[in-house]
């Protein structure tokens, strides 16, 4: 008789060679997804030791290298902040792989959802296009959009370290505010849910409109405030490329983690990851692009627009 | 992003400063959405927000292949006495996307797109203009170079461990002091003058965003679109006419990339609204859709003709869309068909007017009727939004 995750071992193996699954193996996996995934909270706890992820934006080979060098999964205790798709050439690997992960080990590795896991966003900046191309329908990147509505929108690590992809929100003061809602839903445009997963720090005081179009832009007398009114320690979010793969705002009360290395294959970017040990202490790990591999396995099709 | 005029919309407004709850989340007038066709055992979630997200048909092939290639169309001249507004932002849905579309200026701007295409069929950049330009021409490569020499004037700060360097901002602080100055030289070459008096108040919010968000350090298809609608804006005042659709391509246009691609390099402006590997480029499309349009009809170059060096190399001075795709294998790491699998499927093309309206079928699609894009656009007495 066969190990209960023999199949699931053999795709994961499958996934770290980039190798996509099929769609009725999608289909199931997503399905053990969701029941695991209900059950956490809108604000999901989480123990330390752990490392801290931000955005990876379908770059699989840089995820790989992100294991490599933090450790891999389940020996190393892993949280993602979101943005698995869109952009890169491997959402389609990049977020089974995560997805796989979570069912493999739950308690292990936890995922929650970025402004990019959404219907509406997937479908200007890539993941629909990938899945059309690498399974001929939208029945994957349909499965997999349903599925991002259960992923939990924050994490609270040791009940000290705010992990969130976006930012603050003026709707929300305090942590059971955000416990409190039905987050299984599309991103709305506009709210607390739209806030967390879109808002950004920023070096003015105060609620500011943000540039993007949704959420809002926060000062530091927000962060403080926000930090001191839940015992918080350290606000860690993603959402925003920066250079050197991690930035500090808020005199080192918000810090930004991006995981994407030389983003859209040419902003010449570090990415990193946050290491929490079981003290507490915290650890940024730099990585570069991993090294040149040869092509994709892909033959050139004629899109849509030009039949 | 709220729209005044819509009532969800305020009846959400007394909730604003409340969690979500399902009670004010969920329109109980809300019809069921039809079942999802292809995938019966996975069905649509139960509760939906006031705004239903735009949900694509899926594998909808027929419907792209069929659908019209946008065509030419002479702009709607803007009769005096003008009544110029502050353009303001009014898409925030889906449906405001379909209203556009189906209103006289979202009509006539794609349709203008369509005309500047058309317009450089055949031509190299260093073809002699088809007739004497306007003088708007020479006033917008005025402006054009005075903004590059605020590049000059103002260079990278030392670096902080954000991307995009905040120069970018000085830059576009003085961008803003001078667009009123640098509009009035454009609409100084009018035959009636007097009648354009107020205009750079409508037109300057369309220039400064032309060139990136100075906030986020960013710049992407939809502020390259927003100069479409100011190059839109100066057609329907009658400043440039169709027959300087050639020099605004070949002249103004390409002296705009110039120094976008200037500005992008010196203050490493991050990529907006990047569809990534499965768009054109991170930052341009409109150029694309030119450059194929110029190389229409060429006796040697065909689509494939992108994978040949020495092409690039000797060609890319005469012809955007080649002097795009080596910008892009410059700029770019790893293997073209990774980064760029878009532009390497469009090289399998047979011709390149199937590439010049396959583009404008996807600006259309990919850029002009997309809510996170088009949000951005702006309204006013030059571009009406149509209640």
């Amino acid at each position: 008789m066969s190990s209960p995750h023999g199949g699931l071992d053999d795709q994961i193996e499958r996934l770290m060679q980039c190798k996509p699954l099929a769609e009725p193996e999608v289909r199931a996996l997503c399905e053990k997804a969701k029941e695991i995934l209900m059950e956490e909270s809108n604000v999901q706890p989480v123990k330390s030791p752990v490392t801290i992820c931000g955005d990876i934006h379908g770059q699989f080979h840089d995820l790989a290298e992100l294991f490599r060098i933090g450790g891999k999964c389940p020996d190393t205790n892993y949280l993602f902040m979101g943005d698995y798709v869109d952009r890169g050439y491997y959402s389609v690997e990049t977020v089974t792989l995560l997805v796989s992960l979570k069912v493999r080990y739950p308690q292990r590795i936890t995922i929650l959802r970025g402004n990019h896991e959404s219907r509406q966003i997937t479908q200007v900046y890539g993941f629909y296009d990938e899945c059309l191309r690498k399974y001929g329908n939208a029945n994957v990147w349909k499965t997999f959009t349903d599925l991002f509505d259960y992923f939990p929108l924050t994490a609270l690590v040791e009940s000290e370290i705010f992990c969130l992809h976006g930012g603050l929100s003026p709707s929300i003061e305090t942590l059971d505010n955000i416990r409190n809602f039905d987050r299984v839903q599309e991103v709305p445009h506009e709210g607390p849910m739209c806030d967390l997963l879109w808002s950004d720090p920023d070096d003015r005081c105060g609620w500011g409109i943000s540039p993007r179009g949704a959420g809002y832009t926060f000062g530091q007398d927000i962060s403080e405030q926000f930090n001191h009114t839940n015992s918080l320690r350290l606000i860690a979010r993603a959402h925003q490329l920066v250079m050197e793969g991690f930035n500090w705002a808020h005199e080192q009360k918000v810090v930004t983690i991006f995981s994407a290395p030389n983003y859209c294959y040419r902003c010449g970017n570090m990415a990193s990851i946050l290491e929490v040990d079981d003290c507490r202490e915290h650890t940024f790990i730099q990585f570069e692009p991993a090294p040149r591999r040869g092509e994709p396995d892909v033959t050139r099709r004629t899109p849509d627009y030009f039949l | 992003m709220s729209n005044p005029g819509s009532l969800p919309a305020s009846a959400h407004h007394e909730h604003e400063h409340t969690p979500l709850c399902r009670s004010c989340g969920a329109p109980t007038t809300s019809p069921t959405p039809a079942p999802w066709s292809g995938t019966t055992d996975s069905p649509p979630p139960a509760y939906r927000p006031i705004r239903l997200p735009a949900i694509n048909a899926p594998t909808n092939t027929a419907a792209i292949v069929l659908s019209p290639v946008p065509q030419p169309l002479p702009v709607p001249p803007a009769a005096p006495p003008h009544a110029f507004l502050v353009p303001a932002k009014r898409i925030t849905s889906p449906d405001d996307i379909a209203r556009f579309h189906a209103s006289v200026h979202g009509l006539h701007f794609l349709g203008f797109v369509a005309a500047l295409s058309a317009s450089v069929h055949g031509r190299k950049l260093s073809d002699p203009l088809p007739s004497p330009p306007s003088p708007a021409i020479a006033a917008l490569l005025d402006l054009v170079s005075a903004l590059a020499a605020l590049v000059a004037s103002t260079p990278p700060l030392p670096h902080s461990s954000r991307y995009g360097n905040p120069a970018f901002r000085l830059w576009h602080e003085k961008l803003t002091d001078s667009a009123s100055e640098l509009i009035s030289r454009i609409t100084a070459t009018a035959s009636s003058p007097a009648d354009l008096a107020g205009a750079d108040v409508e037109l300057a919010p369309y220039l400064l965003d032309s060139f990136g968000n100075a906030t986020r350090i960013d710049y992407g298809t939809g502020h390259e679109t927003n100069f479409a609608a100011f190059l839109y804006c100066l057609a329907r005042l009658g400043l440039i006419t169709e027959p300087d659709y050639p020099a605004v391509v070949l002249r103004v246009f390409t002296a705009y990339l110039d120094l976008m691609r200037t500005l992008q390099d010196t203050y490493q402006l991050e990529p907006a609204g990047s569809h990534g590997v499965w768009g054109l480029d991170d930052y341009h499309f409109l150029p694309f859709i030119f450059g194929s349009a110029q190389l229409i009809d060429h006796k040697y170059m065909k689509p494939k003709s992108i994978h040949n060096p020495d092409i690039l190399e000797n060609f890319s001075k005469e012809y955007m869309y080649l002097a795009c795709v080596a910008y892009v294998k410059k700029v770019k790491k790893g293997p073209f068909m990774e980064h760029s699998p878009m532009l390497d499927d469009i090289s399998g093309v047979a011709n390149w007017k199937k590439v010049n309206s396959g583009l404008l079928k996807m600006y259309k699609a990919e850029v002009l009727e997309k809510v996170p894009i088009m949000q951005h656009f702006l309204f006013g007495s030059l571009i009406k939004w149509e209640d």
